[in-house]
């Protein structure tokens, strides 16, 4: 299996990449933050923080994953192969059989008796375990970003809250000085003494200045409320991406714990079942008269070679039989199975069309 | 293959009756449960030895096994600890076997087989138990919270603990040998016992096989004949096969070792009311003797034998001889033809108030099932 750990390590090294870009983002919407609050210019921190190359680089390792989990798939046709093999009998043992079939016979039955797929299904078992184990660190990576970006993003809702209440506060100002320069200058249009109307003018001067001042800090106040909008929206975008990132890696958990665990009780059951057949009733006479003819070992071997087969149907049967259904169960699987393939429908597409590099 | 609808169909149905443990204190019950069983369980082996129907060897054995499960389910009782709260980690739950077994899946078994081989490498990026303790009082006092993600830590680092640890009952447990004595001019008579976790029937199922070697080298120091018996027993150990099967199989491809006896314990099924799904009058007899909580089960325990009856001499090849079994079946009207066994011998193990409906409503299934009652202080008493 040396395709399956090459393309474990390929996986492997693509979330150790793709998990250095998210927090690299997160860091750099964490540092826009710090200098948002000692009153630095962050525009251009945000534009940078671009999401577009995180991703296409985490699109590139689920798919991989993806593949990861179909190349199980092809890491289970090896089991096939072992039941082809408990089935039918050897290039020797046919070759035995020119001679003896009951020595031909015997020998399948003696291979019989030694095969072992348990320590396949424990490979099974360790390999999808590795994948479920990749994920899950990338899952938790996702989790944590989230909670820090999200954390960061209500301190900033609520400095915007500030930032707009200040705005509101300042503009209420500048619109109250209004009547009070009107009344200056209509004071000032009808003032004869030269004193006095100097005074006016002064305060005018003054009034004006003040206004002046208030318009200049409404235009700062309203680029800061404009600037934190961004950096929130950026921030939503962001907690966004994590979300469906993560969402995306639990249907890729759901998916392989949900076939693991049915092969191995599906295979189990097969090879087991194969090897029961082993045990008929004509094969227990043999006891009484001892292993006699071959004649006899012939005819219980035609019957065992039917009885496998009869030997699966009565299975299902008795499953059916005494089944208490557990819908739950399969609807759970179609529902990961449909997830599954909504995401994954190209990925699918390929590889049953086999067409790798294509 | 695996994208047809039928394979899928099949797969459903071949896993419909594993139920997942996914509330906290539903999960903890379950092991306690257990913890309380497997200690009956010793103490019923005692018994059967002061009735004379084990020897000290066999109850040495066999109580082994019985201490290895248990500590297997302390094992799997710290991994699941956690189950149903929200440590912050994607975390499964124990699949129990709901239906004729009472017991976890075979798959939790060669997971925590997984588990152990990667026990070190995770232990050794943990914190140690003292720290994890010292930052859980921290949170607690400091933060005012409960220490949900520390806890989990802390039972996952005892679980890898209890791994490397060792003396676990896997899924296999390869066979060993124990010498008896001498049974006459080079032949030495020994004891194999090995056990497996059936997966078919997820029960733990324990073999004693009694066998006279006429080997040149003693078997367990003979390099060629002891592995591949090994591997041979373990790759016939099944529930579906039966003892007749194993035995003679045993017998037809090794000529120099001649199987004498052969038992098999099934420990299990568990019934409990609150767990297991069951028919039959056992159903019936739990419902009605409404236990309080760790009195519900009752825990079924069967022995099949297979003794030798004679010998016959056999010609193998063109000048040698081989001596080949042949086995005592069940006197009782061909029944043995179905049983594959000499005897066949049933017991269910139950507390006291579950023992009472059971005398009360006495179904005939029952009637020549041996009863053990157990009382919470140990005592075993025992019942035709």
């Amino acid at each position: 299996m040396a395709d399956f750990d090459a393309q474990i390590r390929k996986s492997q090294e693509e979330v150790a990449e793709a998990q250095s870009k998210i927090s690299e983002l997160t860091s750099r919407i964490e540092t826009a933050r710090q200098k948002l609050a000692t009153g630095g210019d962050i525009a251009i921190d945000i534009e940078n923080a671009s999401l577009e190359d995180v991703h296409a680089h985490t699109e590139l390792m689920n798919a991989n994953i993806a593949e990861l989990i179909m190349g199980l798939d092809d890491v289970t046709t090896a089991f096939s192969k072992d039941f082809d093999e408990m089935r039918n009998k050897t290039g020797w043992e046919s070759f035995v059989a020119v001679f003896s079939k009951g020595k031909s016979d015997s020998l399948r039955q003696e291979r019989m008796r030694t095969a072992s797929i348990d320590d396949k299904l424990q490979d099974l078992i360790g390999k999808s375990d590795v994948i479920v184990k990749l994920l899950e660190g990338q899952l938790n990576i996702l989790n944590t970003q989230k909670e820090k970006v999200e954390g960061n993003l209500s301190e900033t809702l609520d400095d915007r809250e500030a930032t707009v209440g200040d705005l509101e506060r300042t503009r209420a100002e500048i619109q109250g000085m209004d009547p009070k320069i009107i009344e200056l200058e209509n004071k000032i249009s009808v003032e004869q003494d030269a004193a006095a109307r100097t005074k006016l003018e002064t305060q005018l001067a003054d009034l004006n200045t003040k206004y002046n001042g208030l318009v200049q800090q409404e235009q700062v106040m309203l680029a800061k409320s404009q600037t934190l909008e961004r950096y929130i929206e950026k921030g939503k975008t962001w907690i966004d991406s994590l979300q469906n990132q993560a969402a995306t890696q639990l249907v890729l958990i759901n998916k392989l714990q949900t076939d693991t665990k049915q092969r191995v009780v599906l295979y189990d059951a097969l090879s087991k079942s194969l090897k029961t057949a082993q045990q008929q009733d004509v094969a227990h006479r043999i006891n009484e008269i001892g292993v006699q003819t071959d004649q006899e070992a012939q005819a219980a071997m035609a019957g065992i070679g039917s009885a496998t087969n009869a030997r699966m149907a009565d299975m299902l049967e008795a499953h059916e039989d005494h089944m208490v259904f557990a819908r739950k169960v399969l609807e759970q699987k179609a529902k990961a199975d449909e997830r599954f393939a909504r995401r994954f429908q190209k990925i699918v597409e390929k590889h049953d069309k086999n067409l790798y590099g294509a | 293959m695996a994208h047809t609808p039928e394979n899928r169909d099949l797969k459903a149905e071949l896993t419909h009756d594993h139920v997942g443990l996914t509330d906290t204190f539903a999960a903890r019950r379950y092991f306690r449960k257990f913890e309380k069983i497997t200690a009956h369980l010793a103490r019923v082996a005692a018994t059967m030895e002061v009735e004379r129907r084990l020897s000290k060897t066999d109850v040495a054995l066999i109580g082994s096994y019985v201490e290895a499960i248990g500590r297997t389910f302390q094992a799997l009782a710290m991994k699941y600890l956690m189950t149903g709260r929200d440590t912050g980690t994607f975390f499964g739950s124990l699949a129990f076997d709901a239906h004729e077994s009472g017991f976890p899946v075979c798959r939790e078994l060669m997971t925590m087989a997984n588990d152990a081989q990667q026990a070190e490498r995770h232990l050794s990026g943990m914190m140690a138990v003292a720290d994890l303790k010292a930052e859980m009082i921290r949170t607690i006092v400091g933060e005012l919270k409960i220490p949900t993600k520390l806890q989990f830590a802390l039972s996952q680092r005892l679980y890898y603990e209890s791994l490397l640890r060792g003396g676990l009952f896997w899924a296999q447990n390869d066979p060993q040998a124990v010498w008896l004595g001498e049974a006459g001019q080079d032949r030495r008579l020994y004891q194999l016992h090995w056990a497996v976790y059936d997966s078919q029937i997820n029960l733990p199922t324990i073999y004693l096989m009694e066998l006279e070697d006429t080997g040149r080298t003693a078997l367990p120091k003979d390099q060629r004949r002891w592995p591949e018996a090994q591997s041979h027993l373990m790759a016939q150990s099944m529930a579906g096969l039966k003892l007749l099967t194993i035995a003679q199989g045993f017998d037809a491809d090794f000529d120099d070792l001649h199987p004498k006896r052969l038992r098999r314990f099934h420990i299990g099924p568990m019934y409990s009311s609150a767990y297991t799904r069951q028919t039959g009058p056992i159903r019936q007899v739990l419902e009605n003797a409404h236990s309080p909580e760790g009195e519900d089960w009752t825990l079924a325990w069967t022995v099949e034998e297979l003794e030798s009856e004679r010998v016959e001499i056999q010609k193998s090849g063109w000048f040698g001889k081989v001596e080949r079994e042949i086995f005592a079946l069940d006197p009782f009207t061909g029944r043995g033809v179905d049983t594959g066994a000499t005897r066949t011998e049933r017991a269910v193990i139950l507390p006291q108030r579950p023992y009472q409906v059971l005398a009360e409503l006495d179904p005939p299934g029952f009637r020549d099932v041996r009863k053990f009652v157990v009382s919470p202080q140990g005592r075993v008493l025992s019942y035709r």
